[in-house]
């Protein structure tokens, strides 16, 4: 054995002594007097200094992003456009920043209840709301599968107990309602489905026996190829339904309880399933509703919003703790134990026990991350940016065996396939198989009814009748190189090569 | 054999783990084997040392744990996303696993997975 190393069983000085949590004392690095209560990311805190430096996070993720303009820092002049829309899952990161959200950008009506009279009086600038309306939006999933408990009704008992808040609650399924979807001013038209068992997801007209809208969940949802599909498919169900109802509640932010934690996992999580191309979208995005509101020139956008990007699960549970606050929690099961989205979630928080400040280091990696091209319109399933050429690219990566008797599909038009309409992660979820799962048996499977309304632009006027970034199921086509993909034989090849081929 | 008396208190949803109860008063030996083997009941044979968190987290897995232990356990100690309270103090400040604990001491196990 090398000396340098030592024998660990017989020197006890050669084991490597262990390295504590924190980087100087106990003290508290921001009074420098108290005792520390709390280590974060090898920083202690008292129980005192710790709630102003979560604050100051939270405003410094989302005070330059309240003023439409971003060049008025002050807190006095923050003003938002419209009005505020909080999703609520009920689980950790939602509950803190619920509690903070109100107790930051609401305090004049949390003092009103509390009988006490604003600092400054109540037309000081401190004291004047940034957004005139507050609303709390759940989605509820337990009709995705049997057995699961509904918890709106405990989840409306802590969004209450914030009163000047709204609550407005939702189901997943809502996503496959007409009743909705007319309610947040679309159109339904004609019923559409996809054949998942086909990679160019070939679209054709759904039988309207399947009419109830759980029903058609269930559909969609057993029809995903994996357990990682599933997971997928409902966050991205559950975002579309909160922007949808966002536009409706003319909300100028919809804001998130994704934490540092959450955040790093959703930005790795979301890379291994092919969505690095919308990378930046997972911490901030704007989505264009294509209203325009009177007066206004460009459609109104939704800043979709995360202000505990900073703020580690840690610190969420701390929060949690030392202000007394009831989590409902949400399931985690949706994606499996073997998900990439659960590996992905026992591999980050191990990561954040050991290294805490490597978590962070992903976040602001991916932060600085662009795609190199720019989109070519929006994905029709999740609405993020859509990357032009996808499915050439990814068939001349592919190395696929094709058997004799199935050509592989010529001059597939694009108005029968869904395929050139979908970003790659979507197009990788309805449609990559482990090696386990066999294809399904039914033949077409419903969509969620902002698909309809993207294939067909003129059909919902009210939605996309303003310069919305929709593309005809024509255009496409015509816009787009024509590639052509058949088998060819040894001979083929050789003879398309022969004038490089050294003889 | 002297004992020392903890309260034990399970949230975040860990305590679904423990019987669906929150709070737990718990004794324990004040010296307890050095391979925290906490089924080891009256005299002690061999190597002590203080009670430490080391052993009340092989103690609690074998005596309240109620189910799936590897969802509060892992490598001998309590699974990452766990937060551990010292009398309202991060564990990571009082020496995690190798605090030696004192008669009254409270105990906060949280769990940051439940929902986030």
């Amino acid at each position: 054995m090398s000396e340098s190393c030592g024998n660990p069983s017989s020197q006890t000085d050669a084991l490597m002594d262990r390295r504590p949590k924190f980087d100087r004392n106990k003290l508290c690095i921001k009074c420098k007097t108290n005792t520390g209560n709390v280590v974060i990311r090898h920083a202690v805190y008292c129980k005192e200094c710790f709630p102003s430096m979560v604050v100051v996070k939270v405003k410094r993720s989302l005070d330059p992003y309240i003023n439409a303009t971003s060049d008025v820092p002050r807190r006095k002049a923050l003003r938002a456009s419209g009005n505020l829309l909080i999703a609520f899952s009920g689980g950790l990161g939602s509950t803190v920043a619920l509690d903070l959200i109100s107790k930051i950008y609401f305090p004049d009506a949390q003092n009103k209840l509390n009988g006490e009279h604003p600092r400054g009086g109540k037309s000081h600038p401190r004291n004047k709301r940034v957004w005139d309306k507050g609303t709390a939006c759940y989605v509820e999933i337990c009709n995705a599968f049997p057995g699961m408990e509904d918890k709106t009704a405990e989840i409306r008992d802590v969004v209450e107990s914030y009163r000047y808040l709204e609550f407005t609650p939702l189901r997943l399924e809502d996503a496959f309602d007409k009743q909705w979807w007319k309610k947040v001013g679309g159109n339904p038209g004609r019923d559409i489905g996809i054949d998942l068992n086909n990679e160019e997801l070939l679209i054709s007209e759904l039988s309207s026996e399947d009419s109830n809208p759980v029903q058609r969940l269930r559909s969609y949802i057993s029809a995903l190829p994996t357990l990682t599909a599933v997971h997928s498919a409902i966050q991205n169900l559950i975002r579309l339904l909160l922007l949808h109802t966002a536009r409706v509640s003319e909300s100028s932010h919809l804001l998130l309880g994704t934490n540092l934690t959450s955040l790093s996992i959703s930005l790795i999580s979301s890379i291994s399933q092919g969505g690095g191309f919308a990378v930046k979208e997972e911490s901030f995005e704007e989505w264009s509703t294509g209203w325009t509101k009177d007066g206004a020139s460009t459609p109104a956008v939704i800043r979709v919003n995360r202000p505990l990007q900073d703020v580690t699960l840690k610190e969420c549970a701390v929060w949690v703790w030392w202000n007394n606050l009831r989590v409902v929690g949400r399931d985690r099961s949706l994606g499996g134990r073997q998900g990439i989205g659960a590996l992905t979630r026992d591999f980050i928080v191990g990561l954040e026990r050991d290294y805490p400040s490597t978590v962070s280091a992903i976040a602001r990696t991916c932060s600085k991350l662009a795609p190199k091209f720019l989109a070519d319109g929006t994905c029709a399933l999740c609405q993020r940016p859509l990357q032009r050429g996808i499915q050439e690219w990814k068939a001349r990566i592919s190395i696929r065996t094709i058997a004799d008797d199935q050509e592989p599909s010529r001059n597939t038009s694009a108005e029968t396939s869904l395929a050139p309409y979908l970003c790659y992660a979507c197009h990788t979820t309805l449609t990559s198989r482990s090696s386990r799962s066999a294809p399904t048996s039914t033949s077409t499977f419903p969509l969620p009814l902002w698909v309809h309304s993207h294939l067909r632009p003129g059909c919902d006027a009210q939605i996309d009748g303003n310069g919305r970034d929709e593309v005809g199921m024509n255009s496409l086509a015509n816009d787009s190189e024509a590639w052509e993909r058949r088998k060819v034989d040894r001979e083929g090849m050789k003879s398309a090569i022969s004038d490089f081929l050294l003889e | 054999m002297t004992f020392i008396s903890l309260r034990i208190e399970f949230s975040g949803g860990l305590e679904l783990l423990f019987s669906n109860e929150k709070r737990h008063k718990i004794t324990i030996p004040a010296q307890v084997p050095v391979d925290n083997n906490p089924k080891v009941d009256g005299p002690r044979n061999g190597d002590t040392k203080a009670a430490d968190m080391d052993f009340l987290i092989h103690w609690l897995r074998e005596h309240l744990l109620k189910e799936r232990t590897e969802l509060f356990m892992e490598n001998s100690t309590v699974r990452p996303g766990i937060l551990v309270l010292i009398n309202d103090t991060d564990w990571e400040l009082e020496g995690e696993g190798e605090y030696q604990l004192k008669d009254n001491d409270e105990i906060v196990f949280i769990s940051t997975l439940h929902g986030g």
